[in-house]
């Protein structure tokens, strides 16, 4: 009788030392995580309400940098060239992926298959930096690559990304040519996971191959579609590092993108404050992204 | 066998247009390798041009800093992965077989933050590092990479480490630290080189934060050299192209090795997250 309470006791407190280490495990990322994700969050809703420049410490001015977004042309411009640049890469990346990963799943099962996947992804693991380097020695207009390519078949040279009307769209080629290959790497595994006799069942009942595609493959996918899309604009919506290099946010201000205001603002204009409003819209137009995608796929659920 | 899959006219073109896809994504690649190894400054490339001299490189390597910045990416990806896989794996197993109350709703916390675009955090990590005096530092570049995103991929493999292995070590009284460094992490191999190849490349290819928090030139990382570079010297167009070349090189070499990795965990971080 008396020693199950003592035996409980001992039990108990030895759960109370396996939460302490177990809360000793997480402590590390915790404190890292809580120091440069969450606190800045913080921070930067508090910056948005002020005026800020690191010389002297913020100054409360309420509403005033938010009131002023919408009246700035600058940004104004700049969110029209990110939706843009993003309706330029999300359909043409989601697409390509798809039917690239597509095909070979049900074509090149075979070692030439593997090999042109092994070399589509190769793209993936250039940094930014590299590719922009390499792609603007490429669209140069005096011998570049490209312009000697057109060329050769009798056009004329073409300044990728010193005209108005082309450079985003160039820009957006390099994004593209990066992510495809991630894209397909996941769409293939999903195509993979389609059940064979599923597959098969389709064969027997005659189903041609672009049929099978589009009523069974396409379907199967859907929600690896959603989320691929999902990622797509969340990532192009963020593009900073190939404007940074290819274009400088030009010719004029025609590749300005979001993320590159809130650093021209922010580390050229030392306007900490007006740029963390920026930053704050950026993190609520990114959560309604993500919040219709779980709608989205709560409405497949039921 | 061949004969099994006839080929149609439509699979023929299908082939044919992946392939082309597939020298579409190489061309850039072999340009910009065949560009570093040319003496000419104009870009009109012939053949008797292209020679197998390092003097590019050389030049690049010596005379343009990307010694320093090729010592500094190493130090600050070496630095990342050995803090992001301890501090993941350490995290993982301690949300996956501890009993910390609370820790399933601090998990879906932890996966929160995997929402938050980098250019929100951006500026209050600027303001904090320079109060911290952080600037100029490997720490500056090392300890912001540490994420949800790892400890949520260790924890994916956590759970099958049975739990009667851990338990009979501790009765044959085997510490709780032992238990981790030799029973839990041989386990989570797999998971952990999945793991140090995403913080390779993050890290390696990590941009805008070096850019501002790293501004003294013998702190510069690679992305950040090779950019300036570019911009200095427009026409030199073999020395940045060999710069370029650099800068891919190495995690070329750890994708031919380990490229199943590669694409599994990509795979696996894709279809769950």
């Amino acid at each position: 009788m008396s020693a199950l309470p003592s035996l409980r006791a001992k039990s108990s407190a030895r759960r109370r030392r396996q939460a302490l280490i177990g809360a000793a495990y997480i402590a590390p990322s915790f404190i890292l995580m809580l120091i440069f994700n969450v606190v800045p969050i913080f921070l930067s809703a508090y910056f948005s309400f002020t005026k800020y420049n690191m010389a002297a410490p913020p100054q409360w001015i309420g509403l005033d940098n938010y009131a002023k977004l919408l009246s700035n042309r600058v940004l104004t411009e700049a969110l029209r060239n990110t939706v843009k640049y993003v309706l330029i890469t999300v359909p043409v990346q989601t697409a390509l992926s798809l039917l690239i990963a597509a095909f070979i799943a049900e074509r090149m099962k075979n070692r030439y298959g593997s090999l042109m996947r092994s070399i589509i992804f190769i793209p993936v693991i250039v940094s930014l930096i590299a590719s922009a380097t390499v792609w603007n020695i490429m669209y140069q207009p005096k011998g570049g690559l490209i312009n000697q390519l057109l060329n050769f078949l009798g056009f004329d040279s073409v300044n990728f990304l010193g005209k108005k009307a082309y450079a985003l769209p160039s820009v957006a080629v390099v994004a593209i040519w990066k992510n495809t290959g991630y894209y397909m790497v996941i769409y293939y595994a999903g195509v993979m996971n389609v059940p064979p006799d599923v597959r098969e069942a389709a064969i027997v009942d005659g189903a041609t191959p672009i049929q099978r595609f589009w009523y069974i493959t396409l379907p199967i996918l859907k929600p690896i579609t959603y989320m691929i899309v999902t990622l797509g604009i969340i990532g192009s919506f963020q593009v900073f590092d190939l404007v940074y290099k290819m274009t400088g946010g030009g010719p004029g201000r025609s590749t300005y993108t979001v993320a590159y205001v809130i650093y021209t603002f922010a580390f050229q204009d030392k306007n900490f404050g007006y740029a963390s409003s920026v930053a704050i819209c950026l993190l609520i137009v990114i959560l309604l992204i993500h919040m219709v995608q779980t709608l989205l796929f709560k409405e497949k659920d039921a | 066998m061949m004969k099994k899959k006839n080929l149609t006219p439509g699979a023929v073109l299908g082939i044919v247009l992946v392939t082309l896809f597939a020298i579409l994504c190489l061309l850039p690649l072999v340009y910009m390798v065949a560009v570093s190894f040319t003496d000419s400054e104009t870009l009109y490339i012939k053949l008797r041009d292209l020679r197998p001299s390092l003097y590019n490189y050389w030049y690049a390597i010596v005379k343009r800093d990307f010694g320093t910045a090729l010592k500094n990416s190493i130090i600050t990806v070496v630095g990342s992965c050995l803090l992001v896989d301890i501090a993941s794996a350490m995290a993982a197993y301690g949300f996956e077989k501890k009993p910390v109350p609370g820790k399933e709703a601090l998990f879906q916390g932890y996966l929160a933050t995997m929402m938050i675009p980098g250019q929100v955090v951006l500026i209050p990590m600027f303001v904090m590092i320079n109060r911290a005096g952080l600037t100029n530092t490997y720490a500056a570049l090392i300890l912001p990479m540490v994420g949800a995103f790892g400890i949520f991929l260790m924890r994916q493999f956590m759970v099958a480490v049975p739990n009667e292995l851990l338990e009979a070590a501790e009765i044959d009284g085997c510490g709780e630290v032992r238990r981790f460094i030799t029973i839990v992490l041989p386990l989570v191999q797999p998971a952990l080189i999945t793991l140090t190849i995403f913080t390779f490349n993050a890290a390696w290819n990590n941009f805008l934060w070096p850019l501002i928090i790293n501004t003294r030139p013998e702190m510069r990382v690679l992305p950040v050299t090779m950019s300036t570079l570019a911009s200095n010297s427009t026409t030199n167009y073999g020395m940045v192209m060999a710069g370029a070349t650099l800068t891919f090189l190495f995690p070329f070499v750890l994708y031919i090795f380990l490229q199943r990795q590669f694409v599994e965990g990509i795979a696996l971080g894709g279809v769950k997250g």
